[in-house]
């Protein structure tokens, strides 16, 4: 059984982007839906942030890679989404279109720019320690936890000064890696809260068709229906994505081949980790 | 002594990576593992020390360290040649 996995934003840009018609159709639509020329990687018009930018960029490579592997007859059976993975993830299932997709992560990228702006938050990857260690380094610096992936990958989210204080933390209890990164807004925790009126605002601008391929959810590893989709693209901002737990449920579920649909192999990492303690 | 381990310490990058498609014989023994190199990064560094612990008894305390050890596959196995159980 084939699960084709769409990772969440990416946390760099690679310039050398590819030259197919497939892509260039893609690059077309983003820049007609959302402003970003993806080949100068700037707006058509007004000014965004570098995180609006990654969002929009994520989301079109995705797309673009979903396409090749449909070229090639590759067909999944069920579909698995992280974070901001979740909207190409709605297109490899046929509940919205490429266009939407774009869009969407674009409006909810603004959003998430404007409201908080002013406000220093960040993200933090913590890579070493277990879970109860670092949820109590967390609590202590009013940050929290935003990816759970496996046993020892973490990225926190909150406050920039909380974030860098528990990634020092991380670090001075063993921690192999604590490594701090922008971001526009406290994603994946109850700080966005805030903003939920705007966002299920946006959401509810779009018809959303019934999944024709089962789509598992990261939260609680359940599959989507049309009707809960608008409320799931506010909710799982406003929670932490629960990675190992998604990837289990599709074990379990019978998934056995597992194809990353994005920018970069996270996922497939996470899995290799996971796997390896299994 | 550690040249001895070169074709060991490849060996094992491929297993816990899951690389596929690729010989110990194609890894570079000097070349950076990271980055430009294999193109590694630290979720693979963590499966690395994990794999350095399980398979010769050595272990990357932390980042600063790790940084030194896993700058090539020469690195790595002269870590394990002086460190080893």
């Amino acid at each position: 059984m084939i699960c084709f996995m769409f990772p969440g934003q990416p946390l760099t840009h690679d310039a050398s982007l590819p030259a197919d018609a497939d892509f260039m159709e893609i690059a077309a639509l983003a820049k007609d839906r959302t402003g970003l020329d993806l080949a100068s990687f700037t707006w058509s018009s007004g000014a965004h942030t570098e995180q609006v930018r990654l969002q929009v960029y994520g989301v079109a490579m995705s797309l673009h890679r979903l396409r090749l592997l449909l070229a090639e007859g590759i067909r999944p059976a069920v579909v698995a989404e992280h974070s901001m993975g979740i909207y190409p993830a709605l297109v490899a299932c046929g509940s919205v279109g490429e266009g939407d997709a774009l869009e969407m992560a674009f409006r909810a990228g603004e959003c998430m720019e404007r409201r908080f702006r002013g406000r220093e938050y960040a993200l933090g990857c913590v890579i070493g320690l277990t879970e109860q260690p670092l949820a109590a380094i967390s609590a202590t610096n009013g940050v929290y936890p935003a990816n759970v992936n496996t046993s020892r990958h973490f990225l926190l989210a909150g406050p920039r000064a909380g974030i860098e204080a528990a990634c020092g933390e991380a670090a001075a209890a063993g921690a192999f890696s604590a490594s701090v990164f922008p971001c526009d807004a406290p994603l994946h925790t109850p700080l966005m809260a805030e903003i939920g009126p705007d966002l299920e605002a946006i959401f509810s601008d779009y018809g959303y068709r019934e999944p024709c391929i089962p789509l598992m959810e990261h939260i609680g590893q359940t599959t989507l229906s049309a009707a809960r989709i608008p409320a799931f693209l506010v909710e799982e901002l406003c929670r932490p994505v629960y990675w190992e737990r998604t990837y289990r449920a599709l074990r379990t579920l019978g998934a056995t081949t597992f194809r990353e649909v994005g920018v970069a192999a996270a996922l497939t990492k996470f899995n290799r980790w996971i796997d390896s303690e299994t | 002594m550690s040249d001895e381990l070169i074709p060991k310490v490849k060996q094992m990058i491929i297993d816990s990576l899951r690389i596929e498609g690729m010989s110990p014989d194609e890894i570079e023994t000097d070349a950076p593992l990271f980055g430009e190199g294999l193109g590694l990064d630290s979720i693979d560094a963590l499966q690395l020390v994990v794999a350095m612990e399980k398979d010769f008894g050595v272990v990357v305390p932390d980042a600063a360290t790790g940084t030194k050890v896993f700058a090539s596959v020469r690195s790595m196995a002269a870590y394990i040649a002086e460190n080893r159980k």
